[in-house]
């Protein structure tokens, strides 16, 4: 390799370096304080003893409506009902996809529904239930 | 893509999973790590069993791996045709020889960016097929065990320590390029004060 080759295989590889830290160390930063800002939520347990989620801003487009029904310990028949969407050829669907297919001209209907029917239908919060984290 | 995925792993179960794990070791960015700390949660949450998940997740892994090893192999004619004489490209591969095992073991779970080019200069550099499997099969299980146990840690929050693990390998890779370049660098000055040197006693005093 040639000198100037050199040379600009070094200096290429301090700028392409300095760039790649300093864009993932603002992210990892940014990351971490938000981890730190959160607690992960005390083990769950087994079968009865298990927790549901309560924290419905945690309810992301790519869930299915049985996922979030486990999650949030809702009937999934309840949540089926709230959007006014059949069950049946449904259960494997996220949320986007439902959108897309049901209220193609309303953006994120499906989801502001669902999040407003595991609110209005969860089961009473016990003391061991994660608190919702804030906004 | 991602939620695309995740959507199916909840679908279709650890099989699914594992084949997602098979493609991102050949190198489709299918956000592996991702997926391993989401299911990671999924098991806390009892939609998956964490044994078969993380036994049919490593299967998957390590056959990509095997795979993409074994197209660095096969390649290796040709790189040896193209570069074989070179002494760069020696000295790469004595390198390389001297510190493989950890590379493999550490890009991993470390530095994942470089899992894929790490398997195809192991293949190609003629490095024992049984040790790089050993060395990834370690590596591999670290990554499902830690990933997936922060997943499993955090629940249904799984999101925040996907964002922080994927943006800290981006920091660690940053990090590697600077001391490559670094290194390059003192070494380059070195070279040119010990020429200065060495050309500074060859001129005969007046």
């Amino acid at each position: 390799m040639t000198p100037a080759r050199q040379r600009a295989l070094t200096v290429g590889l301090i700028v392409v370096g300095v760039l790649i830290v300093a864009f993932f160390g603002l992210r990892t930063l940014r990351a971490f304080r938000e981890f730190r800002g959160h607690r992960p939520p005390p083990p769950f347990g087994r079968g009865e003893e298990q927790q549901a989620q309560t924290d419905v801003e945690l309810i992301r487009d790519w869930m299915t409506i049985p996922f979030i029904a486990h999650t949030y310990r809702v009937p999934p028949k309840v949540l089926f009902e709230a959007v006014g969407i059949p069950h049946k050829g449904n259960e494997e669907k996220s949320l986007t996809r439902l959108n897309e297919e049901y209220f193609p001209a309303e953006d994120g209907r499906v989801l502001e529904k669902i999040k407003a029917a595991v609110l209005e239908n969860q089961p009473p919060v016990s003391p061991n239930t994660p608190v919702p984290s804030a906004p | 893509m991602s939620d695309f995925l995740l959507t199916q792993v909840i679908n279709y179960g650890a099989p699914f999973f594992a084949l997602i794990l098979f493609l991102g070791a050949l190198g489709f960015p299918v956000g592996a790590s991702v997926m391993v700390v989401a299911a990671g949660a999924f098991v806390q949450q009892d939609l998956l069993d964490w044994k078969l998940t993380a036994s049919l997740g490593l299967l998957g892994v390590l056959l990509g791996d095997a795979i993409s090893f074994g197209m660095g192999h096969y390649a290796k004619d040709w790189v040896d045709k193209r570069f074989g004489r070179t002494p760069a490209w020696k000295n790469a591969q004595d390198s390389f020889a001297s510190r493989a095992g950890m590379a493999v073991y550490l890009t991993r779970f470390l530095i994942t960016a470089l899992a894929i080019p790490t398997n195809l200069i192991a293949g190609g550099s003629g490095y024992r097929f049984r040790k790089f499997m050993t060395y990834d099969a370690a590596g591999e299980a670290t990554w499902i065990i830690l990933y997936g146990g922060l997943g499993y840690w955090f629940g249904t929050e799984w999101e925040l320590v996907s964002n922080f693990a994927s943006n800290f390998g981006g920091l660690l890779l940053g990090l590697i390029v600077l001391g490559v370049g670094s290194w390059l660098g003192v070494r380059r000055t070195k070279v040119i004060e010990t020429r200065k040197e060495t050309e500074k006693i060859k001129v005969p005093e007046v």
